[in-house]
């Protein structure tokens, strides 16, 4: 009796919650809710392999990362885009196993198993479902310890990497952020973001094992299963079977990556024919270990991520310059770049790259709105959230952690870190980073359209695409 | 003893695949003005996914408008009577969400993901567009310049683009409501007008002709409550017809170039007409891209990238470029896009891509091989159900498509049950080169110093 009687007046209040919601307002929702990761559980095996494993039960997969501190900032000067080759040719060959036989015992897995090259980092990413976990572990160690760079198959490489080279170099945005990155790290390992046609040349497999001798190794590695994992002694005696004997190495000294200090350049990269100008306009900003670090996202964040960001609002909505404005704060292990990107149409590139100005002066000169600081503090705590649904999702976020040597509790902390940004540090780290009066203007697009109107903002170096 | 190991594993996915523990909840239902609901439960993290889908695509459009359906994508963004212009955006993101919307030749869809407790927000603003969208000139204006700035950016400015979105459909489509132009010319979009987009939206955008899909950290009761407040008084419309796609009898192979001022490298499209979505033979077909193009020890890459060293780049899939075999609604083709090597002429890299079919036509796939791709194709769809956005987008495609969102948890046993005389005969039914069309795209530098361009043929 009770129990039917609580029933109608659940009904009953339902209904009226239907006839009055005020559609004039957005609804009040409470504030976005706090989530623990699942836990994580770190070991070092004696020859100094980091190991670090999550178990994340709800699908019958594991994602593997092997990480090695060895990435394109290690490239010798005359070799850019070693790292890269010694990423994609790992998994072409073995002493035991042929590119084919590799790809064949991935595939019958349902798994995958690639190599790639980040600018501090060399990752061979794996994934499988969760009972073939100990035969991925066993090729993932072969490519690791054992691959010997076949000739036939670091000729095809080069042959394709070539070609794959010629048609990003037909592409605006890769031009832009070429060029724009040789502006910002100036002699800096960090500069290159590609291969030159004479570099892949110079590739061949005694090159590319030397790379992979010297920093392949357990003291310079962490090893990250994600997922449905095995008993976790049973799991670390595998490992330890895999890669117990592997030896330490001598590991060389990080290069110096300091970027020259930044001052403006205007680069104007000829593309006859283009369409539209492809703007970036960008400088040297600080790692994720500095104290400006979390103020500059935050203010980076309500200048140009997102639809609800100042560049999309007034250079697209309001303007209808371009389709996409908006920033990118790119850290590295020993630096970081901060630009903003967009492409214009031909006859409006003057106010546009003004317009770009403006905004930037304005984070700098005017402190921040408390509401539009609020809503940019919830939109960073909950993409948080929403990049931890997959197990990829986390994989890349712990990942991250050990690539750029960031403290364990990053994650952890990061919702926390964000909320405490105050409008005057954000104002304060704005001069420093923001305002443009040093930035470099790399615009991509047809010199004989635009060339007149970019020089209005000073004096232009041009360069040609091809 | 290998053998015995590859059997082991087949056995154990299977059942994987099909344990209690894989099985989507699905719950689905109608609302009075004909809005299907469907709503699924997972509460591991806690984020939701709402997914609104529309039955109306750029196949629907009408000559003189291409890129309208595209168009008026834009402008649900641009506010509606409660939401002012800009809100939106800002509306989701400020509640920690992401969003966005796409136009496809036979749909379009908008979406949020926010944390979970933020449901409503997200069933506020897809009901007041639908109820109510803004539709004034200034804001048609604005779009109709991001929309042609897409277009630059997506298209004209790309290698490869502009022959993919405006040549290719008119190559594998004679009936112009699939081949012409999805992103639209820019004489079309400037001749829009506020009547057009007003007609559009009270003949599409109506609940009889939506799904909307939620996913994620629900409780259910709750989230039933809000979309009948939300969405239970929007009024219901004429439902529309779907455009009539019956291509015309009497096929022939056809072949075009396309010189491309801003490629570097030489591409080609090669398609075939398809099967009628969820035959046999559309599975049959489905299997075959998977045999050409799956996983790393596919036949495209070990016969045509490592062996023949001619192609550097491939992708392919039924329904391609627009569709896939998730959102395929007949008629569609399937087909090849790719990158290859100069030093092989466009005649051979047509006769190797036809003779790797041959392949399929004349010989029965190996238990060992097909076991292995069904392993790929098994593997990538359970990760594929990961996130809740691409399981509201599954469920969104099944429902609208087939009428029933609850194939999310068996269709991949329908894709798996293909048997090797299934694929040769469906590779030779459909995959033979009397109905196949080709696009060559050759590079052609403004300089001139491109390989000199081939006739029609």
């Amino acid at each position: 009796m009770l129990s039917r009687s609580l029933l109608v007046f659940a009904v009953a209040a339902l209904e009226l919650a239907a006839q009055t919601v005020d559609r004039t307002k957005p609804p009040q929702t409470p504030p976005i809710p706090s989530y623990k990761l699942p836990p994580v559980y770190e070991t070092k095996l004696p020859n100094g392999l980091g190991l670090v494993l999550v178990e994340d039960a709800r699908f019958p997969l594991v994602t593997v990362r092997l990480n090695f501190r060895a990435g394109t900032k290690f490239d010798p000067k005359d070799l850019p885009g070693l790292a890269e080759a010694v990423a994609s040719l790992l998994t072409e060959g073995t002493k035991t196993r042929t590119s084919r036989q590799i790809s064949e015992e991935t595939d019958a897995m349902g798994g995958s198993l690639n190599g790639v090259a980040g600018a501090d980092s060399l990752t061979i990413s794996g994934s499988t479902v969760s009972e073939s976990l100990s035969r991925l572990l066993t090729l993932l160690a072969d490519v690791t310890l054992n691959a010997t760079f076949p000739q036939d198959e670091v000729d095809l490489y080069k042959q394709n990497r070539i070609q794959n080279l010629r048609a990003e170099r037909a592409e605006p945005a890769f031009l832009a952020t070429e060029k724009l990155s040789e502006t910002i790290y100036g002699s800096s390992p960090y500069a290159h973001i590609s291969p030159t046609m004479e570099s892949i040349g110079k590739l061949d497999p005694k090159v590319l094992a030397g790379f992979r001798d010297t920093f392949l190794a357990p003291n310079n590695a962490t090893l990250l299963l994600i997922g449905r994992l095995p008993a976790r002694a049973g799991l670390i005696d595998n490992v330890t079977q895999l890669f117990g004997a592997w030896p330490q190495k001598q590991l060389p000294a990080a290069p110096d990556v300091t970027p020259p200090a930044p001052r403006r350049q205007i680069v104007l990269v000829d593309r006859p024919g283009s369409v539209q100008a492809d703007i970036h306009v960008g400088r040297s900003a600080p790692t994720r270990l500095s104290p400006d670090y979390f103020p500059l996202t935050v203010g980076n964040s309500i200048l140009g991520s997102g639809a609800n960001s100042r560049l999309f609002r007034n250079i697209r909505e309001k303007e209808g310059f371009a389709y996409d404005a908006h920033t990118e704060y790119i850290t590295k292990r020993d630096a970081a770049d901060l630009a903003v990107v967009t492409q214009v149409r031909n006859e409006v590139i003057e106010p546009a790259l003004r317009a770009v100005f403006t905004e930037l002066e304005s984070m700098a000169s005017t402190p921040v709105p408390a509401d539009e600081l609020t809503n940019t503090k919830n939109y960073l705590s909950g993409i948080y959230l929403l990049r931890l649904e997959t197990q990829d999702g986390l994989a890349t976020q712990l990942n991250t952690i050990q690539t750029l040597g960031l403290p364990n509790n990053y994650l952890e902390t990061y919702t926390t870190r964000v909320r405490s940004v105050e409008p005057g540090q954000i104002q304060a780290v704005a001069k420093k980073y923001i305002a443009p009066e040093q930035d470099a203007v790399v615009v991509v697009g047809d010199a004989s359209k635009i060339g007149d109107a970019v020089k209005k903002f000073g004096a232009v170096t041009i360069i040609q695409a091809e | 003893m290998k053998k015995l190991a590859i059997c082991l594993l087949f056995a154990s996915v299977i059942s994987l695949a099909r344990s209690a523990e894989f099985t989507i909840p699905v719950e689905s239902y109608k609302l009075a003005n004909g809005l299907r609901v469907i709503l699924s439960k997972d509460n591991a993290v806690p984020v939701v996914t709402v997914y609104m889908i529309y039955d109306v695509g750029a196949r629907s459009e009408e000559k003189g408008h291409t890129g309208f359906a595209h168009l008026f994508e834009h402008m649900m963004f641009e506010g509606s009577q409660n939401v002012p212009k800009g809100a939106h955006f800002a509306t989701v993101e400020s509640n920690g969400g992401t969003l966005n919307g796409s136009t496809h030749p036979d749909y379009t869809d908008y979406y949020e993901i926010l944390p979970a407790n933020k449901l409503a927000t997200a069933l506020w603003l897809e009901s007041d567009r639908m109820r109510s969208l803004a539709i004034n000139d200034e804001n048609l204006k604005n779009q109709k310049e991001a929309v042609k700035q897409e277009r630059r950016l997506s298209f004209d400015n790309q290698a490869y683009q502009t022959a993919i979105v405006d040549v290719w459909p008119t190559l594998i489509f004679r009936n112009w409501q699939s081949s012409h132009s999805l992103i639209g010319s820019f004489e079309d979009l400037n001749s829009s007008s506020v009547a057009d987009v007003s007609k559009f939206f009270k003949t599409y955008y109506a609940p009889n002709n939506a799904v909307l899909v939620l996913v994620g950290d629900l409780q259910i009761p709750e989230a039933k409550k809000l979309v009948e407040t939300y969405f239970g008084n929007i009024p219901s419309q004429p439902q529309p017809k779907r455009p009539d796609l019956t291509e015309p009898a009497g096929l022939q192979a056809r072949t075009e170039t396309y010189k491309d001022p801003l490629a570097r490298v030489p591409a080609m499209v090669i398609g075939y007409p398809g099967p009628k979505r969820r035959s046999p033979d559309y599975y049959a077909l489905n299997m075959v891209d998977a045999i050409l193009t799956g996983g790393d020890s596919s036949r495209f890459r070990l016969d045509l990238v490592k062996g023949k060293k001619s192609v550097i780049q491939y992708e392919a899939n039924l329904g391609w470029p627009f569709a896939n075999a998730l959102d395929y609604r007949d008629p569609e083709p399937y087909a090849i896009f790719l990158l290859y090597n100069p030093a092989v002429t466009p005649d051979q890299m047509i006769s190797q891509v036809q003779n790797e079919i041959a392949k399929l036509q004349n010989e029965p796939i190996d238990a060992k091989e097909l076991e292995r791709v069904k392993t790929t194709m098994r593997a990538s769809w359970i990760k594929e159900l990961q996130s809740s956005h691409s399981r509201a987008l599954e469920l969104a495609q099944y429902a609208l498509a087939d009428g029933k969102p609850e194939l999310i948890n068996t269709e991949l046993d329908a894709m798996l049950a293909v048997t090797p005389a299934q694929i040769q005969a469906a590779a030779k039914k459909y995959l033979t080169a009397d109905r196949r069309a080709v696009l060559e795209i050759v590079p052609a530098p403004a300089g001139g110093s491109g390989p000199a361009a081939k006739e029609d043929r």
